[in-house]
């Protein structure tokens, strides 16, 4: 450290140092630099310092609220007269070396002068625009459906209802219908139940049978239920990726076969075990080639 | 299409002609269709049985697919009544010899037979295998002499009886209550809470408008357990009865199962149940004319395992994102849409029944002090007898893993027993001889959980076991709360670390002290039990890990940073086989001469292991 600090100080220019993002590992960065001595500019592009952690509750691992661990820390931040800085900003370049950078910052119009401000909010209340209703944009999801998929949409919603209990059951058949839930369909089944399109997309990330990506002709399912991981199924899992040039979850290129894998399918006692569009196969890790081969030859043969 | 029953008399003369019409010394040919044995092809078998039957002019012989007979080891399983031959691993080519033989002249085949792997003697009827006959099967026994999909075959073995009995005699919704908790039956979900005691705070529970759920909960996630589904696909109108009568004795109008996506037969099964129960006027409006109203919805989950927790499994029921919430009130006075809701596992609905019909002191008399009755535990891993088995509360762990397992797989040697699923944990060999009930496994600090039970040989490694369960829980984490969601990805990555060769001194203290806080402070029951494979495996196998990390060694050959293969010079035989086989060409060597393995360019597969026929290949 010391080496360094010497060559350092052989430089003109020294002495400053650049946080980029005002969250709370930002702050504390700025504030430790500060106390050891160096000039601070901490550069953020919302109004505030803060970043996400006002918003969570606890932190782990001890439980702590997070306002109560934040807020004396931006108070500090406000106040030290080492850190500058420089909110509602970007930051567009950055040239130079060690010890001698030159950073370009873009600062948007705040249309209040930060100097004289004192924060008392007395503007905002006044402000004559900020109760203006605001007219939210009306979009009718039914137009960016085909004649064709209204049609089998329609249906589905008809069998399972319109209850708040249905939401799950209706995207259960279009995932299965379509092998994957297409996002204007999402947007229709929203509008139709009545519920809001964050909850439907809440839900359709959260159980992992739902794709929202569209799968391929096949779908490989390897389970990696504990039965199946000590008979070997990770092994068979690598061949199938090495073989397939593709990770879990995604689509080989061709379209021919998606990857995926399952907790458990309850047939342990034929593990490790691979499920080919819901047909059962026992495998081992020296079959994978042979067994890919075989799938891709009888598509050839009905094609 | 079933006809509908107006009332008590209508129940008993169908009760009457079924018994008769399906007698059950007929000759029939019973054969396995669960999902295990119809990976084996059971189904085809069981279609060409029923063709060569016709083929062969054999009229007075039906055939009868049936669900899980348990021994899915040996599947497709056969059994030929009323001697109960057993005949096991049936090939479609086997179908026309057991036809002309065994039907028709009465001889048996012994190339189907069981062969006792102790004794060497070939085995012709169930009840002398020591897999079946170390058992007791009063839930499960009941899957091989019925068609899962016929109502009739199960009013033929009894069923709905205990039903119409209580309507009949107009019992009250207490006296139930008291039936089962005199019984003693804790629930199978795993944690054990007495069931009476359950039902009687739904049933006390206030609700404004009356309304009640039971919901039977069949999102069997734990990997590695499949007992569950095989009593959906075996018996699902047990199960559909003992809802029906805790529905009576807690006072609720409606009734949901959630069901694993996964089990498509037991949703096609359990479907076709009510359906049935509907149309002969056992589910819906006014059972029987008797006045007491009740419906059953199927919802089906949604592949996240955290929804077999009971309040996240409500939330999804509600349409919902699975995320658990904090129970500072039980769900049996605010669960679903918060009203008084009783959730219980199938095994235990499916025990209902049994206890009304035979008496809470019948059942009593099974098990130990604290838990009575039978449980069905998935015996999965490197086991003999793969297999659903029932076994009496209180066996050991011996019993179950050497006399109904049939011990270890190629005469290795056992390592450990891992009971619970993700939440349970693993119990070495000196516990052996541990009876199996709620608290003794929860005391070596396994749980009951859902009832898997994975056997561990010598070529388990014990980090990795740990390491894959946290993985598995770490995926599955809904992320609701911090140290679920953070503590688990530290757990995973320090693992990660030992697994691959860059363990430190300090991370086993690091691991412990991550675990408890992780135990003490996570929202539910997932996070709250996620550390259980950890501590276990650090409380019996600490050597390991510390191979692992000191040594940089894997005692079981598992942790591919950890190991090499090498060819054995003296047992080369140069057939090349490895060398073809070989997915990234690091082997060389001409025919005839002993081969090498390029260190650099292997990828340490296996496969040139797998396939060596001389044993020439060698891991270290």
């Amino acid at each position: 450290m010391s080496d360094e600090k010497k060559s350092l100080a052989s430089n003109s220019k020294h002495g400053s140092v650049l946080v980029i993002g005002g969250g709370i590992a930002g702050i504390q960065s700025a504030l430790d630099l500060a106390d050891s001595g160096f000039k601070v500019y901490l550069v953020e592009s919302k109004p505030s310092i803060g970043g996400v952690m006002p918003q969570l509750d606890k932190t782990f691992p001890t439980n702590d609220c997070a306002m109560c661990i934040l807020a004396p820390k931006l108070v500090s931040t406000g106040r030290h007269p080492n850190i500058e800085l420089i909110t509602y900003s970007d930051l567009k370049n950055i040239e130079g070396q060690l010890g001698n950078f030159l950073v370009t910052i873009n600062k948007r119009a705040r249309s209040v002068d930060e100097s004289l401000c004192n924060g008392c909010g007395l503007c905002v209340e006044n402000c004559l625009v900020r109760f203006k209703p605001q007219k939210p944009i009306k979009h009718d999801a039914k137009k960016d459906l085909s004649e064709k998929d209204l049609e089998i949409v329609d249906k589905i919603i008809q069998t399972c209802g319109k209850e708040p209990d249905s939401l799950i059951p209706v995207m259960q058949v279009i995932n299965e219908n379509y092998k994957y839930l297409p996002k204007s369909i999402l947007a229709y089944i929203a509008q139709e139940l009545e519920i809001p399109l964050s909850q439907v997309y809440h839900v359709a990330t959260f159980y992992t049978s739902f794709s929202l990506k569209p799968r391929g002709k096949h779908t490989l399912r390897v389970c990696m239920g504990t039965a199946c991981h000590v008979r070997g199924s990770p092994r068979v899992l690598d061949e199938i990726k090495r073989h397939l040039k593709i990770e879990s979850g995604q689509t080989t290129n061709d379209g021919l076969f998606t990857l995926e894998t399952v907790n458990c399918l309850g047939a342990c006692a034929l593990g490790p075990v691979v499920v080919v569009d819901d047909e059962y196969y026992p495998i081992s890790s020296s079959k994978v080639e042979d067994f890919l081969k075989k799938i891709i030859k009888e598509d050839e043969q009905i094609a | 299409m079933n006809k509908l029953l107006k009332n008590y008399n209508d129940f008993d003369n169908l009760q009457k002609e079924v018994t008769t019409k399906r007698d059950h010394n007929r000759r029939l040919i019973t054969i396995c269709n669960g999902t295990g044995c119809n990976a084996l092809k059971g189904k085809t078998v069981t279609k060409l049985l029923v063709d060569e039957l016709k083929k062969q002019g054999v009229k007075d012989v039906s055939v009868l697919a049936t669900g899980c007979h348990g021994f899915c080891e040996q599947g497709p399983i056969v059994v030929i009544r009323p001697e109960n031959i057993f005949y096991k691993g049936i090939r479609p080519e086997n179908v026309e010899r057991i036809v002309s033989e065994t039907i028709k002249k009465g001889k048996i085949i012994e190339e189907l037979l069981y062969i006792d792997p102790k004794s060497g003697k070939h085995l012709v009827y169930e009840k002398d295998i020591p897999f079946y006959n170390n058992q007791k099967r009063i839930l499960f026994g009941y899957n091989e002499f019925i068609d899962p999909t016929s109502i009739e075959d199960y009013i033929s073995i009894g069923g709905y009886k205990a039903l119409v009995h209580i309507l009949r005699e107009k019992i009250s919704p207490l006296e139930i209550i008291n039936i089962i908790t005199e019984s003693g039956l804790r629930g199978r979900g795993g944690a054990g809470f007495p069931t009476g005691k359950k039902w009687e705070s739904a049933y006390k529970a206030r609700s404004k408008d009356k309304i009640k759920y039971v919901i039977c909960n069949a999102d069997e996630g734990d990997p590695g357990a499949y007992a569950n589904r095989s009593l959906l696909e075996g018996n699902p109108h047990s199960v559909l009865e003992g809802m029906i009568i805790g529905a009576y004795a807690v006072g609720a109008q409606q009734g949901y199962i959630y069901v694993r996506a996964e089990y498509p037969l037991a949703v096609e099964y359990f479907d076709k149940a009510i359906q049935h129960a509907r149309e002969i006027g056992i589910l819906g409006k006014t059972i029987l004319n008797s006045g007491f109203s009740f419906d059953i919805k199927i919802a089906k989950g949604g592949g996240a395992f955290v929804c077999g927790e009971s309040t996240a499994l409500m939330a999804s029921i509600e349409g919902k994102p699975g995320e658990p919430r904090v129970k500072h009130i039980h769900g049996t006075t605010s669960g679903l849409w918060d009203k008084p809701t009783v959730l219980n596992n199938v095994e235990t609905w499916a025990n209902v029944p049994l206890i009304i019909n035979k008496s809470s002191d019948w059942y009593k008399k099974i098990g130990t002090e604290g838990s009575k009755g039978t449980k069905i535990f998935s015996l999965v891993g490197k086991i003999n007898n793969t297999g659903l088995v029932e076994v009496p509360m209180g066996i050991t762990l011996r019993d179950v893993v050497f006399n109904i397992g049939g011990g270890i797989k190629n005469g290795k040697k056992f390592k450990a027993i891992q009971i619970g699923g993700p939440s349970g944990g693993c119990i070495p060999e000196k516990y052996l001889n541990l009876p199996i009930d709620y608290d003794s496994l929860t005391d070596a600090g396994a749980m009951m959980g859902s009832g898997g039970m994975i056997v561990m040989d010598e070529g388990t490694c014990m980090v990795d076991v740990a390491k894959y369960f946290v993985n598995f829980l770490k995926n599955e984490s809904c992320g609701k709360c911090t140290p679920c969601r953070e503590g688990l990805v530290q757990m995973h990555g320090i693992l990660t670390e030992i697994t691959e060769g860059r363990g430190k001194d300090e991370d086993i203290e690091l691991l412990e002290e991550l675990a408890e806080i992780v135990k003490d402070t996570s929202l539910c029951q997932l996070g709250a039990t996620a550390p259980n494979p950890i501590l276990t495996t650090l409380r019996y196998f600490k050597d390991e890990y510390e191979a692992h990390i000191k040594d940089k060694k894997c005692p079981a050959h598992v942790c591919k940073s950890l190991i090499t293969y090498n060819i054995d010079t003296k047992k080369c035989v140069g057939c090349q086989l490895c060398a073809k086989k070989c997915p990234v060409e690091a082997i060389s060597g001409k025919a005839k001469q002993t081969h090498k393995i390029n260190q650099k360019a292997c990828i340490k597969c296996g496969i040139c292991y797998e396939n060596c026929k001389f044993k020439a290949v060698e891991v270290h």
